[in-house]
């Protein structure tokens, strides 16, 4: 903001003759200037390089106060020799700063900044970047002796005293107060017997009494569990385009237990960011790796996986800035940041700690699917030992080859002549196949590695063309090849594929496989395979496409994952190295082209020398070579009656239900983790120019932002050190973004309103010392959420009666009052499941599907149907609600339930009409309204008690006269227009559903 | 949140003044500056907005159109087969196009040595102002001089949910607010008693999905509201059959009594609030049936469009009839959605059938508008999500053959009514359709002129949220002059 001549000190004068509000030692840099150089300087002149104007900044004091040619932007003890203030009060709308819509400073906050330069101009780091200290409690502030014991009560009540004329409001009723804790604590209602035994209850803990039973009881993981899974973006779907479902309800389970058990929450941020890399790591830990694997996934055709992978992980950084430092740290993606120090390469080296990580499922070992297992598998064996004995002859009774005819299929005999010539062809086919070890693997992508039985496993990044290229020693004659793919438990869906969106997980594509001798294509043919199937499309999955040159044909064993398959190609011209030219070396290729990645994710190569050209077989490889081996006897011969007994077409009718039990084998539920790749093959990070997946600039290494790093003692190079940083005495954020979470949670508003965002954008807390007081508290007591929450509900300042005694302060800033706000989706269904008697408590597992309209989901692309639970699955809390990202539940999503695409730090509050429309006509809530009323209509009580237990039964507390009169008026109008009882009680139920009350925490 | 209190205490006034039976001032101020009120009640969500606007009436200049309908041609249609005529293609078709075309571009399912496939119908000059039209649009031809043709619109990106929810939100992740949204959020609506964002749709599935109607992070009444093909068009708008008209009036009464009684203990202006959003939704319940009652219409009217209500087969013809009623019904901003025009295969046959079911319902949509006198302050808008490529995809594990892939560098849209000069064709690609040479006109720039043509400076409408201000134009988007009349 080079000027061409200073200012006329005219531009000025108007404020000149403000009157002072207040001594120069009272401006505080971070409560009153920074907010005005925020707002209006940074964007221009702050830690942005790229966007700076002049060269000028203004968020440091070294570069402020540096000599401008004569000038400087701030002279300390001296404003009017301040360039700043003469600019941003320049009438001349050609000088005055800052240009554009901006509206420029009030005069007041010229005065501000007047008065901070002329009492020295003395920068503060901002506050929150600040490690919070313990403060000293306030002592109890003298008009308001009512018992302000409590610390919390204290800070609050001495803001009150000093900065308002409010007085505290009176605790709330007893009714009120059960209410409340039960909602903010379980997020279901108490029954009015509960409520009536605690607003009886005289002990003088009773309150503390209560407060314990609920944190102890599965309700309170339930309930406070729902802020973690918005932070989380947890859901059941992939979203994008074909949203396909995900299996990842574990990782949901796990914040269940985690919360349920009390866990530190800096053991419960550790085992969810890098829970895989502790040592030892259970499976619950690499479970609650779901944490970062809860980003969308795009599945549609035709996109560049590798791009929606920078996606996820761009969201990964932005989600770890919000939830454990508090600070949009997204905002550095593009460029540095315009207002917090968070340079562009800051973003991404942090990106890079996060990047590191492959993205396996989790195969979660249950005792209960290994029994049932064994169970089917010792019932099948059985089954197949006894159709054996009925149709198969032992070995020695094997009957002799006849040529004439035997009768039908479906005889013994006939049965077992086909079975003996099926042996003899299997023996006949049966060549001796040596393993091939590859010398040398290169791929495009994955990374490769030879595991001990020859075999190679992928891993790592796919693309939608990936090439491999594999040398092997030549150490003997070759005439045909054998490809085997084969599963693996590191691949989706357990292989033997890589794919993992749009195809089936664990499906592959060969498009090609080329041979080389020394750089000679060897010619091939005769291509066979024992399965073949192609996935997405109408394409054939001969085997012969392997070797036809077009990428857009191939091989696939699509509906096969986690079973192995083979592939035999025949050469030409058989090679031998001892005769041939062949230098002893030789080259096998392979193009993997979809429109979705498709790469192998673990394959073997075997070679035979046989003389005619051989086939693949269905037979097990270790049962072909033993019948290679052991010519002319047959090995093993009981599982060749096996093999025989399970792919003979003659016995397939016997064998069916033995299939359909064998089909009925449980499957270990594979959820979503993270695996930090193995030191040999780490994934590179770039600074990406303007945040552009397209546009990689230079190497970036992993670190925390240098903001941090002065007293970082040891800058994290990992993913497990930055978990351990982020929740270390050394991040000052992190106590305080949670403590402000839990407040929100119970108050409705944060000490910081600002939830997502505690950088120097955001507003100032309104209880600051509080706010400290509670961070450094609750990591004294080793972190514990339980603590915390029980010691906010235990203060008078929450215990208030809510109602409004005035107009003033109507935000609530100075807590005058207890919260009156209205409940999350969630919380308004579960207290109506509880209130109609119908609300099942099973805890966890699969999601489950509450009736909605199907016209809802049919919106979403493919018509994806919603079929509603039935039994008790229809009445589980809505956290346990199948989340379906691009067709989020119609009820919860009016109610602002996210859609959980993003992380959400805090939830919008709305009130519409729609929301009225759902109350009163949506079925589900019908439904609940019709089961509370059906409680009630045999009732042999009169209609005035009753019209009490409905009440009750929504809104807890006793009716008011008026109120009770108003319900029996209406019921008394009802039945006068001849409606039937019941449908009565089912309309007074409904319009008490729909109360602004019953939707509303008191 | 720093909402101005001013807005919060004239409405509160407003609510204590008017009463229950509350004027069409209020309820209109509920709907469209319960945003204001919701901020108000809700931390932080639009904190520091500074110059933005919060309600209805604040635009920034003069508006030339009221409201929108767009039409949204969602699977992206063939360019060169409808509005760009690349005679150069049928040359060329055979062929792969020169490496140097080709370089360095990316594809979602054909490898770019693909070869070139030509325009697969016969064009022809139409109107006054001899507009190029493929043989598949006989009936736009008849109104194209009303249309300003856009031949040189580009995006980013290269996949439909991507590339769709970038012409909406102006990012192709989902979680933004759409147009629709920020329209909502900037001027409101001019009804009181339907939403202000509508959502129709037609044909497949939509790959941007419901992210194309979200509110992302503005307060969540600025929705668009999809309208469902089954039952009633907005879902719960009507109680079920048990639930005659006089129980579900007497049931209001008490739920209003009740929440008076509350109101008057604990003086919260959120129940306040709550009892106007229950007469409001009493009003869309009343709305709604009249809204979708078409036996209004002529039977010249039907057949103008070709509509058949009641009929999916002529579902899109059917919205853009719903369309031209909720225009009149002061609905901001209509969202037609049309899919069914991704032809990876047999784009000749794809175009052919896609083009049966909406060209004539589209040119009806002018002419109704033009002959009602709303065509002047509407604007329409008609476009896909990309365009498709000059070169052939084919592919053998697919079953795909003659058909097109997807073009992110060049496609079409046109733009009618609402202050756009009609009669013109602008900008041009190269002569294989490639790239745009002439008047780029990029995503951002399509979404800052509609604003525009609303009264909104796409630059000022901002939204503060996770630290900064947003727009729906990103950092991006002019207006484009050459469109406006």
């Amino acid at each position: 903001m080079r000027p061409p001549t200073h200012l006329p000190l005219l531009g000025f004068l108007p404020f000149l003759l403000l009157p002072s509000l207040a001594c120069a030692d009272d401006v505080d840099f971070n409560r009153d200037v920074r907010p005005i150089l925020a707002a209006h300087c940074y964007k221009c002149h702050g830690p942005d390089e790229q966007t700076r104007e002049a060269g000028l900044r203004l968020d440091e004091i070294e570069a402020a106060t540096a000599d401008l040619g004569g000038y400087a932007a701030i002279v300390p003890g001296d404003s009017e020799a301040s360039e700043v203030v003469l600019r941003v009060a320049a009438e001349d709308p050609d000088m005055r700063m800052p240009p554009g819509t901006d509206d420029g400073l009030t005069p007041a906050e010229i005065d501000t900044l007047r008065r901070w330069i002329d009492g020295g101009a003395a920068y503060a780091k901002h506050w929150a970047f600040v490690p919070p200290q313990r403060p000293d409690v306030p002592a109890a502030i003298e008009p308001f002796t009512a018992a302000a014991e409590h610390p919390i009560d204290r800070f609050v009540q001495a803001r009150l005293a000093q900065q308002t004329s409010l007085q505290p409001s009176p605790p709330a009723d007893r009714y009120t107060l059960v209410r409340r804790l039960y909602l903010d604590l379980t997020g279901l209602p108490p029954s009015p017997a509960e409520a009536d035994r605690f607003a009886d209850d005289t002990r003088p803990d009773a309150v503390p009494r209560l407060v314990d039973r609920l944190l102890a009881s599965p309700a309170f993981a339930e309930h406070t569990a729902r802020t973690w899974l918005d932070l989380a973006r947890y859901a059941d779907t992939n979203g994008y385009e074909k949203d396909r479902p995900r299996t990842i309800w574990p990782y949901r389970d796990w914040v269940l237990r985690a919360l349920s058990a009390d866990m530190p929450f800096d053991r419960f941020s550790i085992e969810q960011l890098a829970g895989d890399m502790l040592p030892g790591a259970t499976d619950a830990q690499r479970i609650a790796t779901g944490f970062h694997r809860n980003t969308m996934l795009n599945e549609e055709g035709g996109i560049d996986p590798q791009e929606y992978r920078y996606h996820a992980v761009v969201d990964r950084v932005a989600t770890t800035g919000t939830v454990w430092m508090g600070l949009t740290v997204g905002c550095a993606q593009c460029h540095t940041h315009k207002y917090d120090p968070i340079t562009h390469t800051d973003y991404f080296a942090l990106l890079a700690l996060l990047n590191n990580a492959d993205e396996p499922d989790i195969v979660i070992e249950d005792p209960d699917v290994r029994r049932r297992q064994q169970q089917i598998d010792a019932e099948v064996e059985a089954r197949e030992r006894e159709l054996v004995g009925q149709w198969l002859p032992a070995q020695d009774q094997l009957p002799a080859p006849r040529a004439e005819f035997v009768g039908p299929l479906q005889y013994r005999p006939a049965v077992a002549q086909a079975f003996r010539r099926w042996l003899e062809q299997q023996q006949k086919q049966a060549v001796d196949w040596r393993p091939l070890t590859p010398v040398d693997l290169e791929s495009t992508s994955p990374r490769l590695r030879v595991l001990d039985d020859a075999s190679v496993l992928a891993s790592g990044d796919v693309t939608k063309r990936d090439e491999y290229r594999l040398r092997f020693a030549l150490n003997g004659p070759i005439s045909a090849l054998r490809l085997e793919v084969l599963p693996h438990e590191s691949l989706p869906a357990g292989g033997p594929g890589m794919a993992f969106y749009e195809g089936r997980r664990g499906d592959f594509f060969l498009s090609e496989l080329r041979v080389r001798i020394d750089g000679q294509d060897v010619a091939l043919h005769e291509a066979t395979h024992d399965y073949g199937k192609i996935s997405v499309g109408s394409g054939d999955p001969a085997a012969a496409n392997v070797l036809d040159g077009d990428g857009s044909t191939g091989w696939s064993t699509s509906g096969r994952e986690g079973q192995a398959s083979q592939l035999v190609v025949n050469f030409e011209q058989p090679i031998d190295p001892g005769t041939e030219s062949a230098a002893g070396e030789f080259e096998i290729e392979l193009l993997f082209e979809r429109h979705f990645a498709a790469a192998l994710g673990r394959f073997r190569f075997s070679a035979t020398a046989a003389e005619t050209p051989v086939r693949a077989s269905s037979l097990p490889v270790d049962l072909v070579r033993q019948l290679a081996e052991s010519n002319p006897a047959y090995p093993q011969y009981e599982r060749l009656q096996r093999h025989f007994l399970r792919s003979s077409r003659s016995l397939a009718r016997h064998y069916a239900p033995v299939a359909a039990l064998a089909a009925t084998r449980p499957e270990p539920v594979r959820t979503l983790g993270f695996r930090e790749r193995p030191a040999d093959h780490p994934r590179p990070t770039h600074r990406h120019h303007r945040g552009e997946y397209l546009q990689p600039r230079e190497p970036v290494s992993g670190n925390i932002p240098a903001l941090f790093t002065s007293t970082a003692s040891d800058a994290p190079q990992n993913r497990l050190q930055l978990a351990q940083w982020l929740v270390s005495e050394e991040n000052p954020l992190v106590a305080r973004v949670m403590v402000n979470r839990v407040w929100r949670n119970l108050f409705g508003y944060g000490l910081v309103r600002t939830d997502g965002d505690f950088g120097t954008q955001s507003e100032p807390p309104s209880h600051p010392q509080l706010l400290d007081y509670l961070a450094t508290e609750w990591v004294r007591h080793d972190w514990s959420l339980k603590w915390l929450y029980r010691q906010i509900v235990l203060s008078a300042t929450y215990r208030q009666g809510s109602d409004r005694r005035s107009g003033e302060d109507p935000e609530n800033r100075y807590l005058a009052r207890g919260p009156r706000v209205r409940l999350s989706a969630e919380a308004i269904r579960d207290q109506f499941l509880a209130a109609s008697g119908r609300l099942s408590r099973s805890v966890g597992g699969p999601s489950v599907y509450p009736p909605q309209p199907a016209s809802v989901t049919a919106l979403a692309y493919g018509n994806a149907s919603w079929k509603a639970s039935t039994g008790g699955d229809r009445y589980r809390r809505s956290l346990y609600t199948f989340t379906k990202r691009t067709a989020p539940f119609a009820a919860a999503a009016v109610f602002d339930a996210p859609s959980r695409e993003t992380c959400i730090a805090r939830r919008q509050r709305s009130n519409t009409p729609l929301q009225a429309l759902t109350l009163l006509n949506d079925e589900m809530f019908l439904e609940l309204a019709r089961h509370l009323a059906d409680r009630h209509t045999a009732s042999s009580q009169p209609l005035d008690r009753i019209v009490t237990q409905l009440f009750r039964a929504v809104l807890v507390r006793p009716p008011t006269a008026d109120e009770h009169a108003a319900m029996l008026d209406f019921c008394h109008q009802q039945t006068a227009h001849q409606v039937p009882r019941e449908q009565v009680l089912f309309l007074l139920c409904r319009a008490l559903m729909n109360t602004d009350e019953a939707i509303t925490k008191p | 949140m720093t909402m101005h209190p001013l807005h919060s205490i004239t409405r509160r006034q407003l609510f204590r003044t008017c009463g229950v039976g509350l004027g069409k001032a209020a309820l209109a101020s509920l709907l469209v500056g319960g945003g204001s009120r919701l901020t108000a009640g809700q931390g932080s969500v639009g904190q520091g907005t500074g110059g933005s606007l919060h309600h209805a009436g604040g635009r920034h200049h003069a508006p030339r159109a009221k409201r929108v309908i767009y039409l949204f041609m969602a699977g992206a249609p063939s360019q060169l087969d409808l509005f760009d005529y690349k005679p150069k293609l049928a040359e060329l078709a055979g062929q792969p196009l020169p490496p140097s075309v080709i370089d360095g571009q990316r594809y979602a399912f054909i490898q770019p040595d693909a070869a070139v496939l030509e325009p697969q119908f016969p064009f022809a000059r139409h109107g006054q102002s001899g507009a190029q039209l493929s043989d598949r649009l006989p009936h736009l031809a008849k109104v194209v001089d009303r249309l300003a043709i856009v031949r040189s619109v580009h995006t980013d990106q290269f996949n439909h949910a991507p590339a769709q929810l970038f012409l909406n939100t102006g990012s192709g992740i989902p979680g933004r607010p759409a147009m629709g949204s920020w329209l909502s959020y900037g001027i409101g609506n001019e009804a009181d008693d339907l939403p202000t964002f509508v959502v129709l749709k037609s044909g497949g599935s939509l790959s941007g999905g419901a992210a194309m109607w979200n509110s992302g992070f503005l307060p969540s009444q600025h929705q668009g509201v999809p309208f469902r093909s089954s039952g009633d068009a907005i879902l719960n708008v009507s109680p079920p059959p048990s639930i005659d008209a006089r129980m579900q009036r007497d049931s209001l009464d008490l739920i209003a009594e009740l929440n008076q009684q509350r109101m008057s203990v604990t003086g919260d202006p959120e129940i306040d609030a709550r009892i106007r959003a229950y007469e409001m939704a009493y009003r869309m319940q009343s709305r709604a049936p009249e809204l979708m009652d078409f036996s209004q219409e002529t039977a010249g009217t039907l057949e103008m469009y070709g509509a058949a209500p009641g009929d999916p087969a002529h579902g899109f013809a059917n919205n853009c009839l719903l369309a031209r009623r909720l225009a009149e019904r002061g609905v901001r901003f209509i969202q037609v959605y049309h899919a069914g025009w991704d032809h990876h295969s047999n784009v000749a046959g794809g175009v052919k059938a896609q083009c049966k079911k909406t060209d004539q319902a589209s040119a009806a949509l002018i002419k109704d508008l033009a002959s009602r006198g709303l065509l002047d302050d509407t604007l329409v808008v008609w476009g896909g999500e990309f365009g498709r490529t000059p070169m052939v995809e084919s592919s053998a594990a697919l079953g795909r053959s003659e058909g097109r892939d997807h073009h992110p560098q060049a496609f079409t849209m046109w733009f009618a009514g609402g202050g756009i000069r009609g009669g013109q064709t602008l900008g041009a690609t190269d002569e294989l359709g490639f790239h745009c040479v002439e008047t780029p006109v990029h995503v951002h720039d399509v979404q800052a002129t509609i604003l525009h043509q609303l009264g909104i400076d796409h630059q000022r409408l901002t939204f503060t949220y996770a630290g900064r201000p947003f727009r729906l134009t990103d950092v991006h988007g002019k207006v484009v002059q050459a469109l406006l009349a």
